[in-house]
């Protein structure tokens, strides 16, 4: 039962780090959908370093291609005013040619020697995740920089007014969401896989992206999602260990994360919660800020 | 952080784009993708012009790829005009991917059931039940949105995952299992596509929708109560229309395209003429999402569409010589798809505004 909690708790760690940085950068007004690519970018880029020289730089290198990645998103989005969603089409379609051409060619699992460190067969990034979750959460809510994030993605033009650098604001989120989305990406492959298949991500970003939709833009909501689809997830791939037997075949469980998602989505679209989610919604995400 | 100031200049905004520009944008921004894509070319010890000549003579040579690059461009072609329509509501349906794969299924299924049918009969019959399956699984994203106020985007996606796994459980050792176990088993000789001119039928289909689409956009009213929902839902209620029955319409509508693409991908190619397996019809499938790309690079316009569809399923094609004939890496080929992809996205920005020296 525990080995297949921790493993719970590690798909858990993917999307809660890759979806607080969706978070961040959704507060600040950006939307990013190519998270997906992000992460698969980072994967492969951690992937490939960790066949070098190992796991620490392995993390490093998948956040600095994340951030480079979500930098041009917030050059596309942010400067150029491109559409949010076509840019991170743009560049999730961009990581799937690049990685498939880049990481492909290292298919199967790590050299040996590359063994992630695991306290009771969990990773300590679990236990990263959790600090980053709580940080994002101390900053957005109980400081003046979070106050500045949140009020560029609310109202830019006010923002602004009050002197807030509204363009330097989302550049520095949608930066940090990359890299986060990165280092989810990098764990991943290094981690939880330990292998390179073909386009690993196989929706687990979709997913992340969800989350933050139904978490109300709130971190420890996100967290609650995040440890559900982690659970829902790992399920999905190896019920047996906790239902010996269960009559369903392999697609029908892999499907449920996704039943599950467009279950929520419309629970939290009701009458009754769509109120609260229209109000706790930045209310200019998705809009490029144009300076008159 | 850009700065326009510095280097004198400043943005000017366009009001609306001109066909005539966009083609212009489009091109350069070709320009700029083949540039790029030389230097990952001669990383790799490859000659650019060497490669760009074998990709494109391959791709419209009639014996050699001229029949794949029509086959994928029209493919494509219902990729986006399932995109258009309901973009010209301002849905974006990312989820010709799922519905692709429901027709698919759609198609299939009518094939598996009724083998021995007149093939005029059979196809006829695979490619209504593919729209079907195709229409209502974009009317369910449709539902979603429009009734229950889901975002369409992940509604798509996660329908679009949905769908995967139900071709993935009907083939993958599900009842379709071939003899191969991962593909489907092969279609009935009487489903096959006729084929008029290197390309089977349905392409002629793709490009009979695409003016039909465009007529409807352009000339009929309900054609024109979609763009007024699209430009300013607000106008539309004031005017009486029913925005939520409208976007169940144009999902599908979109779904329907999306849904008859399924029968021309898998038995206008007879390299297919099957399901292949799970890695081989993602692959395909990720390919609607340029839909999107070229219905926004086109403004559009369905009969724009056509030519860009079929370009892109030229690169799509003749860059497979990279890996088969010039022995370059794996995955190069889908790394150009990218390249262009991300280009375009970027030259959007010339859509909407022009940069002017400061005087």
């Amino acid at each position: 039962m525990w080995p297949f909690i921790a493993r719970s708790l590690e798909v858990a760690t993917i999307l809660l780090i890759a979806a607080i940085g969706e978070l961040l950068n959704q507060r600040s007004g950006v939307i990013n959908v190519g998270i997906e690519g992000l992460m698969l970018l980072g994967a492969a880029a951690g992937f490939i370093t960790a066949s070098i020289w190992g796991l620490i730089p392995a993390f490093v290198i998948g956040m600095m291609i994340g951030g480079l990645f979500g930098l041009i998103h917030s050059i596309l989005s942010t400067s150029l005013k491109v559409n949010q969603v076509v840019s991170g089409m743009g560049i999730w379609l961009f990581a799937m040619g690049f990685v498939t051409y880049w990481a492909d060619r290292y298919s199967g699992p790590l050299p040996r020697g590359v063994v992630s460190p695991r306290i009771y067969e969990l990773s300590p990034m679990f236990f990263i995740a959790l600090i980053i979750v709580i940080v994002m959460w101390f900053i957005l809510s109980k400081t003046h920089l979070g106050l500045k994030i949140k009020s560029v993605g609310e109202n830019p033009f006010a923002a602004e007014v009050s002197g807030v650098k509204v363009i330097r604001t989302r550049y520095l989120c949608t930066i940090i969401g990359g890299m986060l989305a990165g280092l989810s990406g990098a764990f991943l492959s290094t981690t939880y896989l330990g292998a390179w298949s073909h386009l690993p991500t196989k929706g687990l970003g979709w997913i992340a992206f969800a989350l933050v939709m139904f978490s109300l833009w709130r971190p420890m909501i996100l967290l609650g999602g995040s440890l559900i689809f982690g659970f829902i997830w790992q399920f999905a791939i190896s019920p047996e260990t906790i239902y010996a037997g269960i009559p369903a075949p392999l697609p029908i469980l892999r499907m449920l994360p996704f039943i599950a998602t467009i279950a929520v989505l419309i629970i939290i679209s009701r009458e009754k919660f769509r109120k609260k989610w229209a109000l706790s919604k930045p209310e200019a995400l998705g809009e490029p800020y144009i300076k008159e | 952080m850009i700065s326009l100031e510095a280097l004198k200049l400043k943005l000017e905004r366009i009001p609306v784009v001109s066909g005539g520009q966009a083609v212009r944008i489009s091109l350069l921004s070709l320009v700029l993708s083949f540039i790029i894509f030389s230097v990952f070319l001669s990383i790799e010890g490859a000659n650019p012009i060497d490669a760009y000549t074998n990709i494109f003579s391959f791709a419209f040579d009639p014996n050699l790829g001229l029949p794949t690059t029509l086959h994928r461009g029209l493919f494509l072609l219902f990729s986006t005009l399932a995109f258009i329509i309901p973009y010209s509501a301002r849905l974006w349906n990312v989820g010709m991917e799922g519905q692709f794969y429901l027709g698919t299924i759609g198609a299939f299924a009518v094939a598996y059931s009724l083998p021995t049918l007149h093939p005029a009969l059979l196809i006829s019959l695979m490619l209504l039940s593919g729209a079907l399956f195709g229409a209502g699984y974009g009317a369910l994203a449709g539902y979603l949105r429009g009734k229950l106020n889901v975002n369409e985007v992940v509604g798509c996606l996660m329908l679009n995952n949905i769908a995967f796994w139900l071709i993935y459980l009907l083939t993958v050792g599900g009842p379709w299992a071939g003899i191969a176990e991962s593909t489907s088993r092969p279609l009935p000789p009487n489903a096959h596509a006729p084929m008029i001119f290197y390309t089977p039928f349905t392409s002629y289909l793709a490009v009979g929708i695409a003016v039909v689409l465009y007529i409807f956009l352009s000339k009929s009213v309900l054609g024109y109560k979609i763009r007024v929902l699209g430009n300013s839902p607000t106008a539309a209620q004031h005017i009486g229309i029913n925005a939520p029955r409208t976007y169940i319409l144009v999902m599908t509508i979109g779904g329907a395209i999306a849904g008859l693409s399924g029968y021309h991908m898998w038995a206008g190619d007879p390299a297919f003429l099957m399901i292949p397996r799970p890695e081989a019809y993602k692959a395909i499938g990720d390919l609607t999402y340029w839909g999107l790309i070229i219905g926004l690079v086109c403004l559009l316009n369905s009969l724009a569409a056509v030519p860009l569809s079929i370009f892109i399923g030229s690169i799509m094609t003749g860059s497979t010589v990279l890996v088969r004939r010039l022995r370059l890496p794996f995955g190069l080929d889908v790394l150009f798809l990218g390249l262009v992809s991300i280009t375009f996205a970027a030259f959007q920005f010339f859509y909407m505004y022009r940069i002017r020296r400061m005087k």
